[in-house]
C-alpha cells in the first residue's frame, strides 16, 4: 500500500466578495498518493487555486480538515506553516515570482538563507538545482535578462533545492509560449521520476493534462472526476 | 531597478536630515554660556525648535520608508513567506535594510565632514599660525546624532513589524492575476 501524502476530507471553503457568498469549495475529498504527478484542471473560477491554496497551507478551510505527511495543516499556526513550506512544499508560481535584484543562483540560494547551512552547501545545492532544470549557464544573470522559460527554471530550481516532498505549480505555463510551456511541464515530469516528488499541477488547459499521472476535475467547487 | 533608485533617494533624504540635525545639536552646543566658539552665534530657541523639527520629520521619514518598502514589495514579501520564511525572517530583512540607509547616510555624513575638514585646514593653514579647522559639525554632535536617528528607526520599524504580519503568503499567488 502507498504512503498518502495529502489527505483532504470534507473541505469547505466560502470567499465573500461584495456582499456576496462564493463556495469556493464544497465537500471537497481526495487523497494523494507519494510520488504522483496530479493535474487538477478546470475552467476559470471552478476553485482549483484555492484547492491547491488549502492543500499547501497557504490558506485554511472553513471546514473539514487537511492532512499532510501526517499532519492537520489546517490546524497548524503560523511559524509551524512557515516550517512545514519550507522543509516540505516547493512552490512553483506562475508569475515566476523572482527577486529582480537578486541573481539566478541567489535567488535559488534565497530559500536557505535563513537555515543553519553553510553557505558553500547552500551554493552547492542551488549549483546542482539549477544544473536539474538546466539553466546552470545563466546563473548569475538577473531575472530581467532572462526569458520567461528560464525564470520559470529558476523558480523551478529555488522550488527544488530543499528537496519538498511535495511541489504545487499554479498554473506554472500560464505566461508561456506554447514551446517553453512543454518544456516546463516535461521538466516537472522529469523532476516527478527521478526524484520521486509528489506534483501538483494546476491548469485550466486542458491539452496539458496528459503530463499526470491522474487528472481531478474541478467544476463550480466540487471535484467532478 | 526600483528599489536601487528607491535606496539612492532615501539615502540622499536620510543624509540631509543627519546634516541638519548634526547642525542643530552643534548649534545647541554653541549657544550654550562659557561653550567654544563656533562659526556664528546662535538663540538657544531657535537651535532647539531647529532639533525638534529634523527629529520629527526623521521619524516620519523612517515611518515612510518602512510603509514604501512594505507595499510595493508585497509580493517580494509574499514570495518568501511562501518558500518557508517566517514573519522573523521578513523583519530582519526589512529592518536591516532600514538601518542599512541609516548607517550609509552617515558614512555620506562623516565622508563629507574629512572634506570640510581637509579643505579647510587647507586653506586656513598659514607658518606662523595654529590651525583652526573649524568643521561646521564638530564629532560629539554627529555621536548624537547617530543614537538618535537610530531611535527614530523605531517607529518605522513599528510599522514594518505591524504590515509584514498582517501580509498573508497567498497574495504572492494573487498579486498580478
Amino acid at each position: 500500500m502507498k504512503e498518502i501524502m495529502i489527505k483532504c476530507e470534507g473541505v469547505h471553503k466560502e470567499f465573500r466578495l461584495r456582499g456576496n457568498i462564493i463556495r469556493a469549495l464544497i465537500n471537497v475529498n481526495l487523497e494523494i498518493e507519494a510520488g504522483e504527478f496530479i493535474m487538477i484542471q478546470g475552467p476559470t473560477g471552478c476553485g482549483k487555486t484555492t484547492l491547491l491554496n488549502v492543500m499547501s497551507g497557504l490558506d485554511l478551510p472553513d471546514e473539514g480538515s487537511v492532512i499532510l505527511d501526517g499532519e492537520d495543516i489546517a490546524r497548524a499556526n503560523e511559524d509551524r506553516l512557515s516550517n512545514i513550506r519550507r522543509q516540505k512544499i516547493g512552490f512553483v508560481f506562475q508569475d515566476f515570482n523572482l527577486v529582480d535584484n537578486l541573481t539566478a543562483i541567489e535567488n535559488v540560494e534565497a530559500l536557505l538563507w535563513p537555515t543553519v547551512l553553510r553557505t558553500k552547501e547552500i551554493e552547492d545545492r542551488a549549483i546542482a538545482a539549477l544544473r536539474a532544470v538546466d539553466v546552470l549557464e545563466r546563473k548569475d544573470h538577473y531575472p530581467s535578462d532572462l526569458s520567461g522559460g528560464e525564470r520559470q527554471r529558476v523558480g523551478m530550481a529555488r522550488a527544488i533545492i530543499h528537496q519538498p516532498r511535495v511541489l504545487f505549480a499554479d498554473e506554472p505555463t500560464g505566461n508561456l509560449d506554447p514551446a517553453s510551456g512543454t518544456n516546463v511541464l516535461e521538466l516537472l515530469k522529469k523532476l516527478n521520476r527521478d526524484l520521486g516528488t509528489t506534483m501538483i499541477v494546476v491548469t485550466h488547459d486542458s491539452s496539458l493534462v496528459k503530463y499526470g499521472d491522474r487528472v481531478v476535475k474541478m467544476d463550480r467547487g466540487r471535484i467532478v472526476r | 531597478m526600483r528599489s536601487r533608485k528607491r535606496f539612492i533617494v532615501f539615502t540622499f533624504m536620510y543624509t540631509a536630515i543627519i546634516i541638519w540635525m548634526s547642525f542643530s545639536i552643534q548649534m545647541l552646543f554653541a549657544s550654550r554660556p562659557g561653550a567654544k566658539p563656533w562659526i556664528m552665534d546662535v538663540d538657544e530657541t531657535v537651535a532647539i525648535i531647529s532639533l525638534i523639527l529634523s527629529a520629527v520629520i526623521s521619524i516620519s521619514l523612517s515611518v515612510f520608508y518602512a510603509w514604501i518598502i512594505t507595499n510595493y514589495r508585497r509580493t517580494e514579501i509574499a514570495t518568501l513567506k511562501c518558500i518557508g520564511y517566517t514573519n522573523n525572517n521578513v523583519r530582519i530583512i526589512i529592518v536591516g535594510e532600514l538601518i542599512w540607509v541609516t548607517m550609509f547616510s552617515f558614512l555620506i555624513v562623516f565622508e563629507l565632514l574629512i572634506h570640510i575638514v581637509a579643505f579647510s585646514g587647507y586653506f586656513h593653514y598659514t607658518a606662523d599660525s595654529i590651525v583652526d579647522f573649524s568643521p561646521i559639525i564638530r564629532f560629539p554632535p554627529l555621536l548624537i546624532t547617530i543614537g538618535l536617528f537610530l531611535i527614530a528607526q523605531v517607529g518605522g520599524i513599528l510599522i514594518a513589524y505591524r504590515r509584514v504580519l498582517r501580509l498573508r503568503p497567498i497574495i504572492a499567488l494573487r498579486i498580478h492575476k
